[in-house]
């Protein structure tokens, strides 16, 4: 009993020495640097989480960019491709209005040129059937009549048949 | 009858008596003495040696590639000893003195924490029963010695009001202890409280720590002791099965206790620096 309770300076001056020792060497060569490390470390993650974070949020900002500018191009190349088929068109109809109305013009045209070449046929037949009909009544009468009578008979006769 | 009780008392006394010499302190091993003090070197005193080289020894192995690299990847036993300091940094140091005071008074709480942790260990050990003289012959544990733990408490004494000092000066350490916004008759009673707490504090440390190492001690001493009271070997089965129970839980106790101790100083320590009044 006497043992247990009793004061002992000199444990407690040991245990102050020791202490100290340990205080001083650990101290200088773990805990400080063990803290500092592990400070550090903190530190390292806490920047690495950071950076990966802004580089995320800049990664989804530069997608964004990117995504808008292909929703762009595809309302650039919709935009083109409408305006080209609206000038197709107009060229399309300037085209066929164009043909048609030089098809109208050829047409007037060789109208115009087939009357003309009907009346001069005519023209040619009503003459044929004038000597023809000369001819052939000088074979019926035998006796002719002389050129200016032949011709006004048949004149005559002619405005007859065109009229009739 | 009356004859028999009597030698019964005298037998139980004697069994308390060994228990006590178990427990306590060797004699003088080596005498020392400086200046009239008597620092003469006692069973705890090598233990207490013991504990210090193994905690320098492995401590600065563990420790090695923190000194030699910024950013070091522990591996396999410095991984282990690297997570029981970030226990104590971030389990007591931060919560209590805040992140920009952990690198001041850490050495000071880690030493703290491991020295005792070592020496509580070192207890468990029953090796030290054969170094003793006439007293002390049992394997006991160093912090389980009052004057130990009463230097321990000095030092958290001390750094109480170092830390106090160093934060809001000598004197307003002194007047942070008591609140500004009361009455001057409350003052009167308050100012022997705090006064009082002051040394309350390292006495409660000193005795929390003492008496827990040692109780574990006269507990097995005590289940221990029935086989001889009885003169019985089968009893011995029992205490046996039961005192390897309480080893375990002396395992418990040694981390708790330094646990405790470490924790209550820094909680001091950091009052001196936050004072909450």
């Amino acid at each position: 009993m006497e043992n247990l309770m009793n004061f002992d300076t000199g444990l407690m001056f040991w245990t102050w020495l020791t202490f100290l020792i340990v205080l001083v060497v650990l101290g200088a060569k773990a805990w400080k640097p063990m803290i500092e490390a592990l400070e550090k470390r903190e530190e390292f993650i806490r920047e690495s989480l950071e950076e990966a974070k802004a580089a995320r949020h800049e990664a989804e900002k530069v997608a964004a960019e990117y995504d808008e500018m292909i929703a762009k191009a595809r309302h650039e190349v919709q935009e083109i491709v409408a305006t080209g088929k609206v000038t197709a068109e107009r060229i399309k109809e300037d085209i066929l209005k164009d043909a048609s109305a030089k098809a109208g013009s050829l047409l007037k045209q060789a109208e115009t040129q087939i009357s003309l070449e009907k009346e001069k046929a005519i023209a040619e037949i009503k003459t044929q059937i004038v000597e023809l009909s000369i001819f052939a009544a000088e074979k019926i009468i035998g006796k002719s009549l002389n050129q200016d009578d032949n011709k006004k008979l048949v004149n005559d006769a002619l405005q007859q048949f065109g009229k009739s | 009858m009356a004859g028999h009780g009597a030698q019964e008392v005298e037998h139980t006394l004697s069994i308390g008596d060994k228990i006590i010499g178990h427990i306590a302190n060797s004699g003088v091993l080596i005498p020392l003495h400086i200046g009239g003090f008597d620092i003469s070197i006692t069973k705890h005193v090598v233990m207490l040696w013991i504990s210090a080289a193994l905690l320098i020894t492995v401590a600065l192995k563990a420790s090695s590639r923190y000194r030699k690299s910024e950013l070091p990847i522990p591996t396999g036993f410095s991984n282990a000893f690297e997570y029981v300091v970030d226990f104590v940094r971030t389990g007591i140091l931060i919560p209590n003195l805040g992140p920009k005071h952990a690198l001041t008074w850490g050495p000071l709480v880690l030493s703290f924490f491991f020295l005792i942790v070592t020496m509580n260990f070192l207890g468990l050990i029953p090796i030290f029963s054969y170094l003793h003289d006439v007293h002390g012959h049992g394997g006991s544990t160093a912090t389980g010695n009052f004057n130990l733990t009463v230097a321990l408490a000095i030092i958290t004494f001390l750094s109480i009001i170092i830390a106090g000092s160093k934060e809001h000066g000598f004197m307003g350490h002194w007047k942070n202890m008591v609140p500004g916004n009361v009455p001057k008759p409350v003052l009167l009673i308050l100012i022997p409280i705090e006064i009082l707490g002051m040394f309350v504090r390292p006495f409660a440390l000193t005795m929390r720590l003492a008496a827990n190492m040692s109780a574990g001690h006269i507990a097995m001493l005590a289940i221990f002791a029935p086989i001889f009271l009885l003169h019985n070997v089968y009893v011995g089965i029992g205490s046996v099965a039961m005192n390897v129970g309480i080893t375990f839980l002396e395992i418990i106790v040694c981390i708790v206790q330094a646990y405790v101790f470490t924790l209550l100083s820094t909680v001091f320590i950091g009052q001196a620096i936050h004072p909450h009044h």
